[in-house]
């Protein structure tokens, strides 16, 4: 069908399975060293305090960790084009979820300021408390 | 867009019996409840989604009689919250979600991409099952003692309220995943399967409004099922993110429920989109005006819908500057919509139009649709939305997208498909009044609400001050209307079955695949292999014969 | 790959220890029902993240709101009992690929041998997972036994969280990352669960030599499962034990 141009010179064995890969041991063995070595620098690094930049940095390590994973360990790297576009996709449509979400609670200290720099306050608007004590 | 010599492929010696097709191949109850033929699920999903209608229908209706008088005519506030909650649960869970997708979808779609079957046919029995589970599991609900939260269950009364919130969650988070299912199959089939010839510009737009869908019905649902599972952790061990009592917030509910349920307006409509899209062209005998711009308009529409799920939140306390956010992408969904609207009317414009049954519910949903699509403009804007949110326009506009546009281009769909599925032609100067009747009574039930709604009549309210009488009074004498012609619809549909005229082989003069393959279709879809070397919708490539021969 | 003939498709046994397979009728060749199974099984997976999406944005939203309660809270964490869970999942992640390739080149005793050690590996995460459970039992920061009493009225506090210690007395709603901790792991470790049966279901088809180089489809999707389980705790390790 229509995929079968996809067929490229990836196939091992006798039958043509189209994107099939067969990765060595030793790629496997690499790879997993060094998700181990990862996970020993995200504990190193924690012990450090740096400021607000930590998050930044384990997530930044997580996500290495996790593009080993995905690449190598589930052969990503190896396979069509449109599986790589709807899986890494997911994370696109999360990071809107993310985005619009956090940048709505991110904004309300700001909308707090805005609000009460105001002599009126806007109608409809809900002024969210100071950050620290949190809605109770 | 057709096999070299179509003729060969339906044709069958005179003397033979019956040919054997989808509906006479096997006998008995475990030949379609265990079958993965996408045909016969698509039927079981056109039973029970019509079911569901007819039961959200009939809550509706009830609302409506008990809305006759100001201070209500026939229940308690407590029952009339139940009952509403009952009509927008139904037909929003159990009926427009599924409705397209799992009947005409299922049946339609892989032939139209010239497939045997769906990619993953035990997947797609599991989903209805799901979904049967889940409509199951909505009906154990009201045993338990109903739902009075409204469909979009927010926090925190969801969390407070003494009835069966937790069951229903359930069901919600079961049908999610039968609506997940269904999508991630069809994206896979119309990858996977699609025949020799059909490239993506040969596919249909039924096919790529399906395929969009498909996509929303994939990374929205799974929001929907955590968020349900999560209000359910919270009424059963209080988790806390979403109760204000423990530190949560429930705007946070809000967030998730909504990134979710805006792109479920659009996994909602856009088959309503792709059915429209086939049958202008059909029944105007002419090329779609734009095919490239509505397929890419469904991509559109798709994407932008995750951008712009905060303009239902307008007033629940977002911050301000979400929603200036919210409400300036919000503007840009109307674009690849009006795209679409236009192009479908350019598409009828000096066609060789038949005004038959289907071609008239396609009429009117371009006219409902533009109603119910431009007060959606008006709403998202923030200034006005804030005196309109949570008001009867809001009603009002919803119904004219998903009662009158979406529930009207599945009546067309039905209409245009039913003679395929069967074999059967209904009545058509019945359909024809079944129809006046619907658009005559949706007018009636919906531009009132408009009115009143522009006038402060807040939704949601089982009784209402005097001077909204004759505003709710005309809504109710409209919703009978409609009723009636739904009614007759069911009557007149069902009694095809039962007198069983012969439809023709081609009864609409289509040249998709699905109109190439037998009518009503085999097992496997088609005798040979299509092979298709024409663009899609070239009415030059049109078998005249199938179109006055009665099928098999 | 026509459909006229509706013989169907048989991908031949590489020994006589295999069985062959028969390509579903509704497929034309075995290339096709290989990728519409992978590409099906990709699209599941990202439902998945956006799933778990869902509780990660929750954790983020009340991360900001409430800093010092998820400082203290994670302190609360052995993060050496996390580290060790994670290094467990990596290895059986390491485990499964090497299934996998075994699967794919034929080699039935070695698929056999790196998914059972696939399989101990989520045992000894669930093991570890429950220690973890019961210490914060012990410390009332979740009390099972009152998982479900409900919300106290009096003390405006959850049943469940009953803090012995006092240790998140200084904190705002100090129960929160502890229902965050609790739900997140606990949806993670059904997924382990889950993982481990599928694993035994295609053992179980390994063992009737159901699965070789030219058939290993259900292995390979059972081992992008279980290495999703894995990316999932790639991230609740640092967010969850080390709260940055």
């Amino acid at each position: 069908m229509s995929d079968h141009t996809h067929g490229d010179g990836h196939a091992q064995g006798e039958l043509d399975m189209g994107h099939t890969h067969v990765s060595s041991p030793a790629m496997f063995m690499t790879v997993l060293l060094a998700l181990l070595f990862l996970t020993f620098i995200t504990v190193a690094v924690a012990q450090f305090d740096f400021g607000s930049a930590n998050m930044l940095i384990a997530m930044g390590i997580a996500s290495v960790k996790a593009s080993l994973v995905i690449a190598f360990f589930m052969h990503l790297k190896w396979d069509t084009a449109v599986n790589k576009l709807m899986f890494l996709s997911s994370f696109l449509f999360l990071s809107l979820l993310f985005i619009f979400t956090l940048a709505d609670q991110f904004t309300r200290r700001l909308d707090h300021e805005l609000h009460t720099t105001n002599s009126e306050p806007v109608d409809g608007a809900w002024v969210q408390p100071a950050k620290s004590d949190g809605p109770h | 867009m057709t096999t070299n010599t179509p003729a060969v492929d339906v044709q069958t010696p005179p003397t033979a019996p019956p040919r054997e097709n989808y509906l006479n191949c096997s006998k008995g109850f475990k030949s379609w409840a265990l079958t993965l033929d996408h045909k016969r699920i698509g039927l079981m999903y056109l039973i029970g989604v019509s079911i569901a209608f007819l039961s959200g229908g009939m809550f509706a209706l009830l609302v409506r009689l008990h809305l006759w008088e100001p201070e209500g005519m026939l229940f308690t506030n407590i029952e009339y919250n139940q009952i509403f909650t009952l009509h927008g649960a139904f037909m929003v869970f159990l009926f427009v979600i599924p409705a397209i997708p799992g009947s005409l979808g299922n049946i339609v779609m892989p032939l139209m991409v010239g497939a045997k079957d769906v990619a993953l046919p035990k997947l797609n029995l599991l989903s209805f099952y799901l979904w049967l589970i889940g409509a199951v599991l909505a009906v154990l609900a009201i045993v338990l003692g109903g739902f009075d939260t409204g469909w979009t269950f927010y926090a925190p009364y969801s969390l407070y309220t003494d009835r069966a919130v937790v069951t229903i969650g359930m069901a919600i988070f079961i049908l999610g995943f039968s609506s997940i299912f269904t999508g991630l199959n069809f994206i896979v089939t119309v990858h996977k399967l699609r025949a020799p010839g059909i490239t993506w510009f040969r596919m249909p737009l039924f096919v790529w409004a399906i395929y969009a869908t498909a996509i929303l019905q994939v990374l929205a649902t799974p929001v929907l099922g955590i968020t349900v599972l999560l209000v359910a952790f919270e009424r059963l061990y209080n988790i806390g993110i979403f109760d204000p009592r423990l530190g949560g917030d429930p705007v946070l509910f809000e967030h998730f429920f909504w990134f979710y349920s805006h792109p479920a307006v659009y996994i909602m409509v856009l088959p309503a989109f792709g059915i429209i899209s086939e049958l202008v062209s059909v029944h105007s005998r002419k090329p779609l005006f734009g095919y490239k711009l509505i397929a890419f308009s469904s991509i559109a529409i798709a994407i932008i819908s995750f951008l712009v799920w905060g303009h239902h939140m307008f007033t629940s306390g977002q911050s301000t500057y979400a929603l200036f956010a919210f409400s300036f992408l919000t503007f840009f969904v109307a674009i690849p919509t009006a795209i679409k609207e236009f192009s479908w009317v350019a598409t009828v414009w000096k066609g060789s139009v038949a005004l038959n049954s289907p071609m008239l519910y396609t009429l009117a949903f371009l006219i409902i649709f533009a109603i119910g699509g431009l007060t959606g403009v008006i709403l998202g804007a923030l200034n006005v939305d804030l005196h309109l949110h949570d008001t009867y326009f809001v009603v009002a506009h919803f119904h004219y997208v998903m009662m009158g546009s979406i529930a009207l281009a599945f009546f067309a769909g039905l209409h245009h498909w039913w003679p395929k599925m069967f074999g059967v032609m209904y009545n058509e100067f019945q359909a024809k009044i079944a129809c006046a009747l619907i658009f005559v009574g949706f007018n009636a039930t919906f531009l009132p609400q408009f009115v009143m709604g522009s006038r402060g009549m807040p939704r949601r309210y089982a009784t209402y001050v005097p001077e909204y009488a004759p505003y709710h009074q005309a809504s109710t004498i409209g919703a009978m209307i409609l009723g009636t012609g739904v009614a007759m619809m069911v009557i007149y549909l069902i009694a095809s079955l039962l007198i069983r005229k012969k439809a023709k082989e081609n009864q609409w003069g289509g040249v998709t695949l699905d109109w190439i393959a037998p009518t009503p279709p085999p097992h496997l879809n088609f005798d040979h292999e299509p092979k298709v070397v024409h663009e899609v919708y070239d009415y030059s490539t049109l078998d005249y014969d199938s179109m006055q021969r009665d099928c098999n | 790959m026509s459909h006229d003939d509706h013989h169907a498709v048989v991908i031949p046994a590489p020994g006589p220890e295999f069985v062959p397979h028969t390509v579903a009728h509704h497929f034309s060749t075995p290339v096709q029902e290989f990728q519409a199974g992978k590409l099906g099984f990709w699209l599941f997976l990202a439902t998945e993240i956006l799933l778990f999406g869902g509780l990660f944005a929750a954790y983020f939203y009340f991360h900001e709101l409430f800093p010092e309660t998820f400082r203290v809270g994670g302190e609360q964490l052995d993060w050496r009992l996390g580290a060790l869970n994670t290094s467990v999942l990596l290895l059986s992640s390491w485990t499964m690929a090497m299934g996998v390739r075994s699967a794919q080149t034929s080699q039935k005793s070695k698929t056999m041998i790196y998914l059972f050690l696939t399989v101990l590996g989520a045992a000894g995460f669930m093991v570890i997972k429950f220690i973890e459970y019961k210490a914060k039992n012990e410390h009332g920061l979740i009390c099972f036994g009152h998982l479900f009493d409900g919300y106290d009225m009096a003390s405006g506090q959850v049943s469940w969280f009953k803090d012995y210690d006092g240790v998140m007395a200084g904190v705002p709603h100090g129960h929160m990352f502890f229902s965050i901790y609790l739900t997140m792991t606990a949806i993670h470790g059904l997924h382990v669960i889950i993982g481990a049966i599928a694993i035994i279901y295609v053992m179980r088809g390994t063992a009737m030599g159901r699965y070789h180089a030219g058939y290993y489809l259900p292995v390979d999707l059972v081992g992008l499962y279980w290495h999703l389980v894995d990316l999932i705790w790639i991230f609740l390790f640092p967010l969850l034990y080390l709260v940055p």
